[in-house]
Parts: C-alpha cells; sequence; structure tokens
C-alpha cells in the first residue's frame, strides 16, 4: 500500500517540535497524535494520512528521549519516517514501541524523494519504490535485531522467543 | 544475542513524564516491578515552582503527577513526592542522595541521564518502552556503543567567568549535534580533571546535545569525596572507593573510535544565537550569516537562516547588543550549589534591569537549603530575582514557568529548539554567570570585565 510524502528539507528535527512540551501531560494517544509537528507545521494534522511518510535530513528526532514523539506521528498514522540519519532514542523508541519504521536513506535518495511523491517501502527487498517518480531506491537494511524487534511487532512481543 | 548485550541496570530513576504508560504496560501483564530497591522516583518536569502549599492548577499535570504517587504506592517504589525535603530534578537528586555511584549502570526516562556520567557511570537516557522493560526485568539491551574520547587540556583563563557550560557549548559549537552520535563520549583532560563534580555534571549532561548516548568522566578522589556518607551511599563505603580507585581509571594507552581535542585556555563564554545547541559563539562574537556559520553546506545553510528569523536576529549583530526580556537560572545543566553560587556572586549588590523579568530556580530542596543557608535567596531577591521552589521549571515548557510568543531569554538550560520554553519564545543559551550579569545589564556582557 502506498503512502505519501510530507518533506521537510531540514537536519535536526528535534523531539520539541514533533511534540512540544506542553503536550506531554496528555495521556491519551490520539490526543497527543493531533499536535504531531505542531512546533513547525501547525497543518500537519489536517494533510497527514493513514500510511503517509515523513522524509527529512540528518539527526531526525534528537533531542528529549519523550516516547510522545513517535507516539504521535504513529497516532495520526504515519507509517515511517525516512531520514538520512536519526538520533538514538527516537530511533529506539520507533521499534521497541513498534510505533513507526525508522529507515535510514542515503543523501541522493533524499534529494530524490519530494513533498507528495506516493512511496512504497519493502523491508524485505531494502526497497523503497517512488511510484510518482517511477524511480526505486535502496534503503539500509535493519540490523538483524532491530528487524527481529520490528517482525515480532515491538519489544516486549519478541522477548518472549 | 545477536552481537548485541543485555545489561543489569544498577539504578533506575523514574519521574512522571515517561512513566505512566510504563506502568499501564506493568498492569496490563500482570508484572511487578523487579526491583525496587534500585527504582527511585520524584516529580519535576511538569511540577509548578511555586508555593507548594497551594493546589496545582493545571489540572493535567496534577493527573500526572498524581498518577506517579499511585504507581509508586501500588508498585512499592520509594518516592520524593512534591513535599519531600529531597524533591528536584532526578539528576540533581541521584548524585545529591548517592544513588548515582561510578562504575554503576543507570537509566532513567529522559535524555539529560548522561548528567549522572560525571561520576564514572554509564547512564543512559530511556524512552518509555524501555523503562517498561527495565521495570519488568531489571535488565536493557544494548549494542555496543562506539568510544570518543574528548580531551580539554589547559587551564581556564578566568575560572570565574568561563565556565563548564563555556567548555561544553564549545565543543557542541565544533563537533555538531550529530557529532557524537552512537557514541559514548569520554571527557578527559587537565582542565576535565580541575572542574567540580558540579561542573562535570553540567559537561556530561549536555553530550545528548551532541547526539552521544552517553557522557562520562573516570572517577578521582574528588567523585569519592562528594558521594561520601549521602543517604544512600552503600555501607562499605571505603572498600568500594578501593576498588574504584583500582579499575575506574581510563587504560594507560587507552584506544577510541574518534578523538577530539581543545584547549580550555581558548574557551570565551558563550551564547547561541540559534535554534539548536550547535548554533552558538564567543560572547565577544557577533550573529554570522547563514552562509558564514554553514561553510559550505546547504542544509545548514538554510537551517542557519530559518534559525535567525525565528529568533529575529540580523546577521553581524554583536552579541552582546542583544537585548533580554527574561532569564533563568535553572534546569539538570545549571542549577546546582556552585551554579547558585557563581550566579550570586555577581548578582551581589545589583539590580536586575527593569524591562527583565528573572528567576532563579534551584535544582533541588536540598540545593534550595543548602544556598538559603549561604544567604544567597536573599542577594537574589535583594536584587529582584524570583526564587523559586524546585523543578525542570523554564528548561522545557510543561509546567507554568513559559515564555510568551517572541519573548527573548537567557537561559541555563540545555536546548535552544523551537518553542522549547514555549511556542514562539526565544532562548539564549548561556552560563549561570552569563545569565545572571544579562538578567543585571538587560543585554549580554562579556562576564571576564565584571569578574
Amino acid at each position: 500500500m502506498a503512502g505519501k510524502v510530507i518533506k521537510y528539507e531540514r537536519d535536526n528535527i528535534d523531539t520539541d517540535v514533533i511534540i512540544p512540551g506542553q503536550y506531554l501531560k496528555l495521556h491519551d494517544y490520539s490526543e497527543i497524535a493531533k499536535h504531531a509537528m505542531e512546533g513547525i507545521d501547525p497543518d500537519f494534522h489536517g494533510k497527514v494520512e493513514p500510511g503517509d511518510y515523513i522524509v527529512a535530513g540528518k539527526n531526525f528526532g534528537c533531542g528529549s528521549s519523550r516516547e510522545h514523539a513517535p507516539i504521535a506521528l504513529s497516532h495520526c498514522g504515519i507509517k515511517g519516517v525516512l531520514a538520512v540519519s536519526f538520533a538514538r532514542i527516537f530511533y529506539r523508541n520507533s521499534v521497541d514501541g513498534a510505533f513507526l519504521l525508522p529507515i535510514e536513506i542515503d543523501e541522493q535518495t533524499y534529494a530524490r524523494i519530494s513533498d507528495g511523491d506516493k512511496l512504497e517501502v519493502d523491508t524485505q527487498k531494502n526497497e523503497i519504490r517512488n511510484l510518482t517518480k517511477n524511480e526505486t531506491y535502496g534503503m539500509k537494511p535493519f540490523s538483524e535485531i532491530v528487524a527481529k524487534i520490528i517482525s515480532a511487532g515491538g519489544l516486549f512481543k519478541y522477548v518472549p522467543e | 544475542m545477536d552481537g548485541r548485550t543485555l545489561i543489569y541496570i544498577d539504578r533506575h530513576l523514574v519521574h512522571e513524564v515517561t512513566s505512566p504508560q510504563a506502568f499501564d504496560g506493568l498492569r496490563m501483564n500482570k508484572r511487578r516491578v523487579r526491583r525496587t530497591d534500585l527504582t527511585f522516583a520524584t516529580m519535576d518536569h511538569n511540577v509548578p515552582t511555586s508555593n507548594r502549599s497551594l493546589p496545582i492548577v493545571d489540572q493535567t499535570s496534577a493527573t500526572q503527577i498524581q498518577t506517579l504517587e499511585r504507581n509508586c504506592k501500588e508498585f512499592g517504589i520509594p518516592l520524593f513526592d512534591l513535599h519531600s525535603p529531597y524533591q528536584g530534578i532526578v539528576h540533581v537528586i541521584g548524585p545529591e542522595l548517592g544513588i548515582t555511584l561510578p562504575g554503576t549502570t543507570i537509566v532513567c526516562g529522559d535524555s539529560h541521564t548522561s548528567t549522572h556520567g560525571a561520576f564514572g557511570a554509564f547512564a543512559l537516557g530511556i524512552g518509555t518502552s524501555d523503562v517498561e522493560h527495565v521495570l519488568a526485568t531489571q535488565c536493557l539491551v544494548l549494542d555496543k556503543p562506539k568510544t570518543f574520547e574528548i580531551r580539554v587540556d589547559g587551564k581556564r583563563k578566568n575560572p570565574h567567568a568561563v565556565t563548564a557550560k563555556d567548555i561544553i557549548l564549545s565543543i557542541i559549537k565544533k563537533i555538531g549535534t550529530g557529532g557524537g552520535t552512537g557514541t559514548v563520549i569520554e571527557y578527559r583532560g587537565q582542565a576535565i580533571s580541575d572542574l567540580s563534580m558540579d561542573e562535570r555534571m553540567t559537561i556530561c549532561n549536555m553530550s545528548i546535545e551532541a547526539g552521544a548516548r552517553a557522557g562520562l568522566v573516570a572517577p578521582d578522589e574528588k567523585t569519592f569525596e562528594y558521594l561520601r556518607g549521602r543517604m544512600y551511599t552503600p555501607k562499605n563505603y571505603d572498600d568500594l572507593v578501593d576498588s574504584w580507585r583500582r579499575d575506574l581509571k581510563t587504560d594507560v594507552g587507552a584506544s577510541f573510535d574518534r578523538s577530539f581535542s581543545l584547549n580550555a585556555e581558548d574557551v570565551a563564554p558563550q551564547v547561541s544565537w540559534g535554534t539548536n545547541p550547535a548554533m552558538t559563539t564567543d560572547v565577544t562574537g557577533a550573529v554570522p550569516r547563514p552562509d558564514e556559520y554553514a561553510r559550505g553546506s546547504k542544509s545548514e545553510e538554510s537551517a542557519a537562516a530559518k534559525a535567525l528569523e525565528y529568533m529575529d536576529l540580523t546577521p553581524g549583530t554583536p552579541m552582546t547588543d542583544i537585548r533580554v526580556d527574561r532569564v533563568f537560572i535553572g534546569s539538570c545543566t545549571n542549577a546546582r550549589l556552585q551554579d547558585l553560587v557563581e550566579a550570586a556572586s555577581i548578582v551581589k549588590g545589583r539590580k536586575v534591569s527593569g524591562n527583565v523579568r528573572a528567576m532563579v530556580v534551584p535544582g533541588s530542596q536540598q540545593v534550595k537549603k543548602s544556598a538559603e543557608e549561604l544567604g544567597l535567596d536573599r542577594i537574589f531577591k535583594d536584587a529582584d530575582f524570583e526564587w523559586r521552589e524546585s523543578g525542570c521549571s523554564m528548561c522545557l515548557g510543561m509546567n507554568p514557568d513559559i515564555l510568551s510568543r517572541g519573548e527573548r531569554c537567557a537561559s541555563t538550560s540545555n536546548r535552544n529548539f523551537e518553542g522549547r520554553q514555549g511556542s514562539g519564545g526565544r532562548t539564549h543559551l548561556v552560563s549561570p554567570v552569563m545569565a545572571a550579569a544579562a538578567a543585571i545589564a538587560g543585554h549580554f556582557v562579556d562576564v571576564r570585565e565584571w569578574v
């Protein structure tokens, strides 16, 4: 199933803009999701649809350890974030909570993908298919354990194996 | 385990914001907390820093605080609550109570857990899923991190004006916000050994701002003396110190995956001008042009242009011409006793500039008490600073202490991200002495001229 791209041409998108501090008091995931990306894109909630992807530059998710960041994105439908690199805690939270796919791409791929493009991501083949431009890109394969946790559906489902 | 390691966690610190879903998960799966004796909780992120005898006005904050109280009671975890004499910012009270020890593994659902590395602990910030995992199993799955040596040699020219905060901001300015990604930083060298424990905590605290997993300093006699006789310091302390002294030092000829070095003599007081901590310059400098800052990187150039727009700053403006509306002395970076003593030395006998609102928020109730015993509260209050109760306060905009849209703040905290201190607020990261001087002058000043 294809999802459209919401692209931010910037590095260092921090967790304070993904979900500003004032909303960390909220407990309900769907309420948290209403404020996703509010720090840099107040229109985000209106344009995001289930299955969409965020595309961004380096060090995505830097800053706070708040798991509310991947929670907010995933609960408004974001299936994956394609970034040139990720901050460690955001990456880990995304995988452990099975919220979204953190996909590392190279600079060329980041440059090729445009806002609004339709993508299909195939994590088995490590392929990103751009249906709008009819192009295919590679992605950095998940490490073995990350792939296992993702396919199990999160850390707690993986542990009993 | 697939090349990854399962590590045992010696100390788990819990606060009100990143724990509720973790406790929900335990309840749902009928699990208990594996080691209640190694788990400690406090409330810090969204607590009001005003009069504690009044009820909390913000109902969502009150609920989150009550939820932590209920969870700690249900699961048997010791809690330093709002009325405890030991309440405070989780990274201030850990060391203060002797919970933090050299050679231990420490986790907390907060990125600034790296602070505890100042004691030679391996201290990691984790998210809520991992908080739940540690509560349930006392273990954490981990990749072996890469190692990053940061040497700071030489002596600071004026240690009253050039602080640990200026050293760490200078490092981040040079290596960038992703400079430490995937690594654990070891800070070493003469200028690090010269630092007090309070100062080493400031350095390690901001390791995360360089993207590092953790930061640490090899423990030494200062470390051992700091921890002696505190509430949770183990009974067999001298034996422990003997083993730490023997085992917890940097190996001679140790090799690191990366190295970076800085000479402390070259460090000047720092002021951030942008929207991440690497966007920082010497107080004697000026707001840079985006291309000048970016040195050829298109993405850095556009980030700097956006930052200048957000910060409402014009390239070429001398840093000392930038006026501030608010001053915040506090946070897990800079709200320990030494920070307040140094700030008070600048403030003493002076007054806060007429159009500035300035506040001091001690990192813990113990810091507050010690500061009051030294008369620091009087110095600050006489100068028209607000003297408040302990908590994270204006570092992160999730309690009543926030900036209004467009307000400009000299802040001793750790992040100058857009909206961090309140939607539309503008943050300049500085040391406590620089913040104190800005409060008095109404604009940034080179505090070396004052001390």
